[in-house]
């Protein structure tokens, strides 16, 4: 099904138009750059991806559902679930007598379990009982939040192990002045001396997870049977792909990545709670579609679709360093679609 | 055309590390960053306290975008872009988590900004503590909400008589304000034997939901006698519920902030007692202080406490209460 779309062409506009997302961005950054000079620096770029990290993590959830030609409506709650799951198991860990960093650890891995579960439901209903992917996760979006809310009854959880706020908040690596480095802790240094830190660690750990499933979707056989599945499913079947099974993996690791979006905001916030991730949802899907992925399936990648969430990203913090209501945000993502869905069409081989 | 985007990717990055920094010129004039918690008229009549009072000592003053909900989750990242942009020697910030804004507010403490916490505050919020991980704002200013609570309680308790049952419509228990609001309530009530607080529920800042709670707790405890809101959006709810369920009269209410909502309820004896804090005082001594700090180095108090006035239908027409109505 992937033809090759990047064979060597001279037709400048082909080009630029599909490539035009990485242009854009350029152009972004140039303009935000030019408005405020704080905005051009390194810290940034680490503002961006620190600020973005659940929403490119919610859109590669979303990604690998919709290249089957589905949707995935519970991601945001999925998250939700896993903030407020692994939040407690967390506290009840150290009440266990556990260390913090074991009590972190454990719940992490234990949510992630618990995390495939949604997952499985949703594309067992799926691909079994043929129930339309919108309305399946529809139902699972309601019941994650109820479930949720049950556990939590309107509170917020709350006293978290304060080294879960360390991690989070916190970066892979510190130069303090003099060229002094160090790794995951912030060097003590006099007040008002600048420690560049570089990477937060919540983006090194969602980059590891975002470029093993680009791997996988890229390069391995299930990937290009993803693809296959949203390009024509009744082909996929006479071809031998075992359709129900791949089905239910997508919807499996949309729902992790949900649930490592829930355990990254709650390693940034110290908090877990039932809508954490319940204004993220259509951000995600946008990213997904600004990314260059069709919605009837088939298409997508994952570079493009973080392409895609950065563009969100950068408009958000930007217009606020800029000075701007953010409420901006809304309109220029809306309008962004729109190009992306046009210009799509123009080039219709842009994301093979 | 994965070159083509590592092309591009390396010059940016090549641009980034040549381009040197300008700006940072000589200082003329002070300039403070004023963060509030949510988007309401408490936040906005503290924003004239603060606008005011450095209009008179001539500080420049940037507003953050306001919180479109209360949560850390919409709040940091609004105070990391203004961080980022950067060009404030002060901060005053309503802390929107007592955990979640450690973290954040001591990376710009870090970097040699002066920092008051208005209305809410970090950790415990008594920053004179050596050795915990919160003690670096200059002051906490803010009600002293247990107290308020608690003659909320007081107040309410000789509107009814003394006896009966109570609930109390509380917003987001995150929030160290209105935690504190409720613990003062309870132990205010617990000071009348014959009177018994039968519920405390959380709306989350969500009107709609303070309405439906109020309603499902009268239908179960059909005799309560008065209900205590404890911020602009739960009083409004549980008004709006007393006044559906046709009890308007029966229940005394009583309401955190003057709101002009409130106030309005007050003269229609919609509810009956108000407590008005003073936003405006808090952002106007938030202020002060930072300004006195950064120009004389005199030492600030850790925790400075604005009174409360209250409402009720007697005084509310009195031309010197006027002012502390939030508009």
């Amino acid at each position: 099904m992937r033809t090759e779309a990047a064979k060597k062409t001279n037709n400048l506009p082909e080009m630029l138009g599909r490539n035009w997302i990485a242009l854009f961005i350029v152009l972004l950054v140039a303009f935000f750059s030019l408005v405020t000079r704080a905005f051009f620096s390194f810290d940034t770029v680490q503002l961006i991806f620190f600020n973005g990290t659940e929403v490119f993590l919610l859109a590669i959830a979303e990604l690998f559902v919709i290249i089957t030609g589905g949707i995935d409506l519970s991601v945001g709650f999925v998250m939700g679930f896993a903030t407020v799951a692994s939040s407690k198991l967390m506290v009840a860990c150290v009440a266990l007598g556990l260390s913090p960093f074991w009590s972190i650890l454990a719940a992490s891995a234990v949510t992630l379990l618990i995390g495939l579960v949604p997952g499985l439901v949703n594309g067992w209903l799926v691909a079994y009982l043929r129930v339309p992917a919108f309305i399946a996760t529809f139902s699972m979006l309601g019941v994650t939040h109820g479930i949720s809310e049950l556990l939590t009854q309107g509170v917020p959880t709350k006293n978290l192990p304060a080294l879960a706020g360390d991690i989070g908040n916190g970066s892979f690596m510190y130069v303090a002045p003099g060229g002094v480095i160090s790794f995951f802790s912030r060097p003590q240094v006099a007040r008002g001396q600048t420690v560049l830190a570089i990477i937060p660690n919540m983006v090194v750990l969602s980059f590891l997870f975002i470029f093993l499933f680009a791997f996988i979707l890229g390069k391995m056989k299930f990937g290009r049977h993803l693809y296959a599945i949203g390009g024509n499913i009744d082909a996929a079947i006479r071809s031998g792909i075992n359709v129900k099974r791949d089905l239910i993996k997508a919807y499996v690791i949309s729902s992790l990545f949900a649930s490592l979006a829930g355990l990254s905001y709650v390693m940034k916030y110290i908090t877990g709670k039932p809508d954490a991730g319940a204004n993220m949802l259509l951000e995600a899907i946008a990213a997904v579609v600004i990314g260059g992925a069709s919605m009837a399936g088939g298409s997508g990648t994952v570079g493009r679709t973080i392409l895609g969430a950065l563009v969100i990203a950068i408009l958000e913090t930007g217009l606020r360093i800029i000075g701007m209501q953010t409420f901006m945000t809304y309109i220029l993502v809306g309008v962004i679609l729109i190009l992306a869905v046009i210009i799509d069409q123009v080039f219709p081989n842009r994301n093979r | 055309m994965k070159k083509r985007y590592s092309a591009v990717f390396a010059i940016l990055l090549i641009l980034l590390a040549i381009v040197p920094v300008f700006g940072q010129a000589a200082k003329k004039q002070l300039t403070f960053l004023f963060m509030p918690g949510v988007q309401d008229p408490f936040y906005t009549t503290m924003e004239k306290g603060v606008r005011a009072k450095c209009k008179e000592l001539g500080v420049n003053l940037i507003v953050a975008e306001y919180p479109k909900a209360w949560g850390p989750e919409y709040q940091v990242p609004i105070l990391q872009a203004y961080a980022q942009r950067g060009g404030f020697d002060g901060l005053l910030i309503a802390p929107t988590s007592v955990d979640a804004l450690k973290a954040p507010l001591k990376a710009i403490y870090d970097k040699g900004i002066e920092i008051i916490t208005v209305d809410t505050f970090i950790g415990d919020g008594d920053y004179s503590k050596p050795n915990t991980d919160y003690n670096f704002p200059l002051s906490y200013i803010g009600s002293d909400n247990y107290l308020g609570g608690k003659m909320i309680a007081e107040h309410l308790a000789k509107l009814v008589g003394e006896k009966g049952k109570v609930f109390c419509e509380a917003t987001n228990p995150d929030a160290s304000s209105v935690a504190a609001r409720v613990k003062g309530f309870r132990d205010g009530i617990a000071q009348f034997p014959n009177m018994k607080l039968v519920g405390v529920e959380w709306c989350l800042d969500v009107q709609q939901k303070a309405q439906e709670q109020t309603l499902a707790a009268l239908q179960k405890d059909k005799d309560i006698v008065g209900i205590f809101g404890t911020n602009v959006f739960s009083a409004q709810g549980a008004n709006q519920a007393v006044v559906n369920a046709g009890l308007v009269g029966a229940i005394k209410i009583a309401s955190w902030d003057a709101t002009i909502t409130n106030i309005e309820n007050l003269k229609k004896g919609v509810i009956d007692l108000v407590l008005a804090q003073k936003p405006g005082e808090m952002g106007s001594l938030g202020v002060e202080w930072l300004y006195k700090y950064l120009t004389q180095k005199v030492s600030v108090p850790k925790k400075v406490i604005p009174g409360f006035e209250f409402f009720t239908k007697d005084n509310v027409n009195d031309p010197n209460m006027q002012q502390y109505i939030y508009q």
